[in-house]
C-alpha cells in the first residue's frame, strides 16, 4: 500500500503521532478519500438543484448574485504556449481590487485561469492541484493536461446547476507537448489552440485573432497577448489593472511581465497607427 | 364712411389706423387721472377714487392693486377691463414664480400684460381693453415705471399720468419733476399733480396710492436681505401726506 | 461632481459613454456651459443627457433675449428643476449637478434627482454611477475656503480616485473652476480601463 502518511490528516494533527494500529486505518481512509469527489452540504431540501436554481433567479426575494467580469486568454505557438490575463475584481461596477492573480499556479508544469466566481476557481483549482500532486505520488510521473483538465471538468460537474461559477483554461507542458484545455463549471471541456474567456473575451479574440498564427516569435506572441488583453480592458469595463503573463513551455512555466494597462494605453497611443489600406 | 371700419372687428382703415384703438383709448380718456412718478428710490403710482353716489362704499373700491409683492399697477378707464388684466397678471406672475422660485422682473411682467392686450386687438370676437395701465416695479436693476396702452403699446417712464386730466397733468409734472426727487417728495409730487384739477374734495378716502421701494426682510433662517417691495399706503398714511401738503 | 471653494466653484465629470460594462467612446461631453457662470453637469441616460443639454440652451437663450441678462445659477436650478417636474410621469434619466457664482460673486452649487428635487450644499455635491466613491473621496479630501488652484486639485483627486473604484466611470477626466474672471478648464490624464 502507498505511504501517504506525510499528508496532513482531515482531523488535524500529524498522522505520526497516532498508535500504530490506527495508523493503517487512517492511511486507508486517505487513500480512499483522495479520489472520491470532495463532498460539500447540500441544502437540506429534497431537490438541491432546482432550490438554489430558484435562489438564483431574478424571482429569488435575496439573489444570489456572483461577481464576474474579466477577460484571460491563452493560445499555443511553436515555441509553447502564452497565458495572459488582467487583475480586476468587481462586485457589479465597485471595483474591489486591481491587483487580483488570476493564473493559478497549480503546479510548476500547470497552469489554471480565473473568471467567474473567484472563490470558486480559486478552490476547485487548488483541489485540482492536490489530485495531480496525488496522482504523481501513485504513478511515479506528471498527470497529462488532458486529464488534468478532466478531473477538474468533473468535479465540477457534480455540482452542476447548484451554482458554481468558471470560465477556466488548464495549460501546461506533458509528454505530447504543449496543451491547452477549457474547462467551465457546466461542465463544458475543449481542446484547443486558442482561447478567451471571460466579459472582454470578445474584444481580446478581435485582436488576438487579426494577429495570431502559429510561427510568432516567443517575443511577437508576448506583445500579442499583452496588445489582446490591454484592448479587453479599454471596451470592457469589468476589466482592467494590469497585464499578467505566463509563457509555458517544456521546462515548466515562466513568469514574464506584469505591466499596468495606463502604463500600456500610453505607450500604444504614441505608436504610429498602421494604416487601414 | 369711418363707420365702415368701426364694427366690432378691428380692421385697419385705408389711411392705416385702427379705429377700435383710437375709440378705446377715448374710453381711457374718459377715465379719472392716474399719476406715477419715478424717484431716486422708489415708485409712487397715485389715482382718484371716484364714486358715483356717496351711498357707495368706497372701503371696497381698489384701483391701486398688487400683482406681485414688488409690482403694483394702477388704471385708468373701465374698472372691470382692468380687473381681467389684473388677474391675468398675477397669474402670469405666479405662473413666472413657479418656474424660477423668485419674482418676475418689472419688464418681464410689463412685456406679458402688454402682449395680453396686443392679442386683444388681433383675436376674433373680442373687443380692445379700455383701459391704460400704470404698472409701477422694484426689482434687481431698480425702480421702473411702465405705462401700457390698449394697443398694447408701453413705454417706461420718469413720469407720466393717464386718463381724464392727462394732458393738464403730464404739463404739471414736466414742470415739477426733477431726476434727484426722492420718494417723499415723489408722493407729494404726485399728490400736488391729481389735485390739478380734482373734482371735488380731496381726502385719504377719494384718492389711492401705492408705493415700491427698497425693504428689509429676514429669511427663514434670520438672513437678511434688501429687496423691492410694493405697498399700499393705508388711509392715515395718505392723511398725513395730505396735512403736510395743505 | 461640483465644489465650493473662496469665491470660485469647480465641476468635474468623467469622459466615458458606454453601454453596460462596453465602452463605446471616451470623449463623451457631460458638462456644458450654459454662460460663463454657470455651468451644468448631466449624468444619466446618454440620449437624455443630449436632449436636456440641447432643451436648456434652448431656455436659456430664450431667457437672455427675453430678459437682457444672462441666468443667474440658482435661477437656473429653478428652470431645471421645473423642467425635470414637468415629465413627473414618464421622466428623463439624468441627475444634474449645476455650478455657477452668483452675480454678488458668491459660489453656487446644488445636484437633483432624476424628478427635479433640488439639492443644496454647503460644501460638494455628487451625481452618477461612481456617487457613493464620490462622497467617499470628497468628504475626505475637500476643505472649507479653498483658493480656485487648491480647489481644482481637490476635485481633480477626488474624481480620479473615485472613478478608479467604479468601472462604468473612467477613461478620462474633465475639471472646470469657475471663478468671477473666467473659466480654467483641464482635461486629466487618467486610467484608460
Amino acid at each position: 500500500m502507498l505511504d501517504l502518511s506525510f499528508l496532513p490528516s482531515g482531523r488535524g494533527g500529524a498522522v505520526t503521532d497516532l498508535p500504530d494500529d490506527q495508523d493503517d486505518a487512517q492511511t486507508f481512509a486517505m487513500d480512499a478519500a483522495a479520489f472520491s469527489h470532495p463532498s460539500f452540504v447540500l441544502p437540506s431540501v429534497a431537490d438541491p438543484v432546482a432550490w438554489m436554481k430558484h435562489q438564483m433567479s431574478d424571482a429569488a426575494e435575496n439573489r444570489i448574485k456572483m461577481a464576474k467580469g474579466t477577460t484571460t486568454l491563452a493560445f499555443k505557438f511553436k515555441d509553447g504556449i502564452i497565458v495572459a490575463v488582467d487583475s480586476r475584481a468587481t462586485g457589479g461596477t465597485y471595483i474591489a481590487s486591481q491587483s487580483v492573480k488570476k493564473i493559478i499556479e497549480i503546479n510548476p508544469y500547470l497552469l489554471g485561469t480565473m473568471a467567474g466566481g473567484a472563490a470558486d476557481c480559486s478552490y476547485w483549482e487548488r483541489e485540482l492541484g492536490r489530485r495531480c500532486r496525488v496522482y504523481e505520488l501513485r504513478n511515479k510521473e506528471r498527470i497529462s493536461v488532458a486529464a488534468a483538465s478532466k478531473l477538474l471538468s468533473n468535479m465540477v460537474y457534480a455540482y452542476k446547476g447548484m451554482g458554481l461559477s468558471m470560465g477556466t483554461m488548464v495549460v501546461g507542458w506533458d509528454k505530447t507537448g504543449p496543451a491547452l484545455f477549457y474547462v467551465d463549471s457546466d461542465g463544458q471541456r475543449l481542446k484547443g489552440d486558442l482561447f478567451s474567456v471571460g466579459s472582454g473575451s470578445t474584444f481580446a479574440y478581435g485582436v488576438l485573432d487579426s494577429g495570431y498564427h502559429c510561427n510568432l516569435s516567443i517575443e511577437e506572441a508576448i506583445d500579442l497577448g499583452r496588445r489582446s488583453i490591454y484592448h479587453a480592458t479599454f471596451r470592457d469595463a469589468a476589466s482592467g489593472g494590469s497585464v499578467l503573463i505566463y509563457h509555458v513551455r517544456q521546462d515548466g512555466w515562466q513568469v514574464i511581465s506584469r505591466t499596468d494597462v495606463t502604463e500600456l494605453h500610453y505607450q500604444y497611443a504614441e505608436e504610429p497607427r498602421p494604416s487601414l489600406l | 364712411m369711418a363707420d365702415r371700419y368701426s364694427f366690432s372687428l378691428t380692421t385697419f382703415s385705408p389711411s392705416g389706423k385702427l379705429v377700435q384703438i383710437e375709440h378705446a383709448l377715448n374710453a381711457v380718456a374718459q377715465g379719472v387721472t392716474s399719476v406715477g412718478i419715478k424717484a431716486t428710490n422708489g415708485i409712487v403710482i397715485a389715482t382718484e377714487k371716484k364714486t358715483p353716489s356717496f351711498l357707495v362704499d368706497d372701503e371696497t373700491q381698489e384701483k391701486v392693486t398688487l400683482i406681485s409683492p414688488n409690482i403694483g399697477m394702477v388704471y385708468s378707464g373701465m374698472g372691470p377691463d382692468a380687473r381681467v388684466l389684473v388677474d391675468k397678471a398675477r397669474k402670469s406672475a405666479q405662473e413666472y414664480k413657479q418656474v424660477y422660485h423668485e419674482e418676475p422682473p418689472t419688464a418681464i411682467l410689463v412685456k406679458e400684460i402688454a402682449s395680453v392686450m396686443q392679442e386683444f386687438t388681433q383675436s376674433g370676437g373680442v373687443r380692445p381693453f379700455g383701459v391704460s395701465l400704470l404698472i409701477a416695479g422694484f426689482d434687481e436693476t431698480g425702480p421702473t415705471l411702465y405705462q401700457v396702452d390698449p394697443s398694447g403699446a408701453f413705454w417706461a417712464w420718469k413720469a407720466s399720468a393717464i386718463g381724464k386730466n392727462m394732458v393738464n397733468a403730464k404739463t404739471f409734472l414736466e414742470k415739477r419733476y426733477n431726476e434727484t426727487m426722492e420718494i417723499e417728495d415723489a408722493v407729494h409730487t404726485a399728490i400736488l399733480t391729481l389735485k390739478e384739477g380734482f373734482e371735488g374734495q380731496m381726502t385719504e378716502s377719494t384718492i389711492e396710492i401705492g408705493v415700491a421701494q427698497i425693504v428689509e426682510v429676514t429669511s427663514q433662517e434670520g438672513v437678511k436681505s434688501k429687496v423691492g417691495r410694493f405697498k399700499k399706503l393705508n388711509a392715515p398714511e395718505i392723511k398725513d401726506y395730505l396735512a403736510n401738503i395743505a | 461632481m461640483a465644489m465650493k471653494g473662496k469665491n470660485c466653484v469647480a465641476i468635474a465629470a468623467d469622459r466615458r459613454f458606454g453601454v453596460q460594462l462596453m465602452t463605446l467612446s471616451t470623449d463623451f461631453q457631460k458638462i456644458f456651459e450654459i454662460n460663463p457662470r454657470t455651468y451644468i453637469g448631466l449624468p444619466g441616460l446618454a440620449t437624455d443627457v443630449q436632449t436636456l443639454s440641447e432643451l436648456f440652451r434652448f431656455k436659456t437663450n430664450l431667457y437672455k433675449l427675453r430678459e437682457e441678462r444672462d441666468i443667474s445659477p440658482k435661477t437656473f436650478s429653478h428652470m431645471v428643476s421645473s423642467t425635470l417636474y414637468e415629465k413627473r410621469f414618464g421622466n428623463y434619466f439624468c441627475e444634474p449637478v449645476i455650478a455657477g457664482i452668483e452675480k454678488d460673486g458668491s459660489p453656487y452649487i446644488c445636484s437633483m434627482d432624476l424628478l427635479g428635487c433640488i439639492n443644496h450644499a454647503k460644501d460638494f455635491v455628487v451625481s452618477g454611477t461612481a456617487s457613493s466613491q464620490m462622497y467617499g473621496t470628497a468628504e475626505g479630501l475637500w476643505e472649507p475656503e479653498l483658493e480656485p488652484e487648491e480647489l481644482f486639485e481637490t476635485i481633480a483627486q477626488a474624481m480620479m480616485s473615485a472613478v478608479d473604484r467604479d468601472a462604468s466611470s473612467g477613461w478620462g477626466v474633465i475639471v472646470h473652476v469657475i471663478t468671477q474672471d473666467g473659466v480654467m478648464t483641464k482635461t486629466l490624464k487618467a486610467r484608460m480601463d
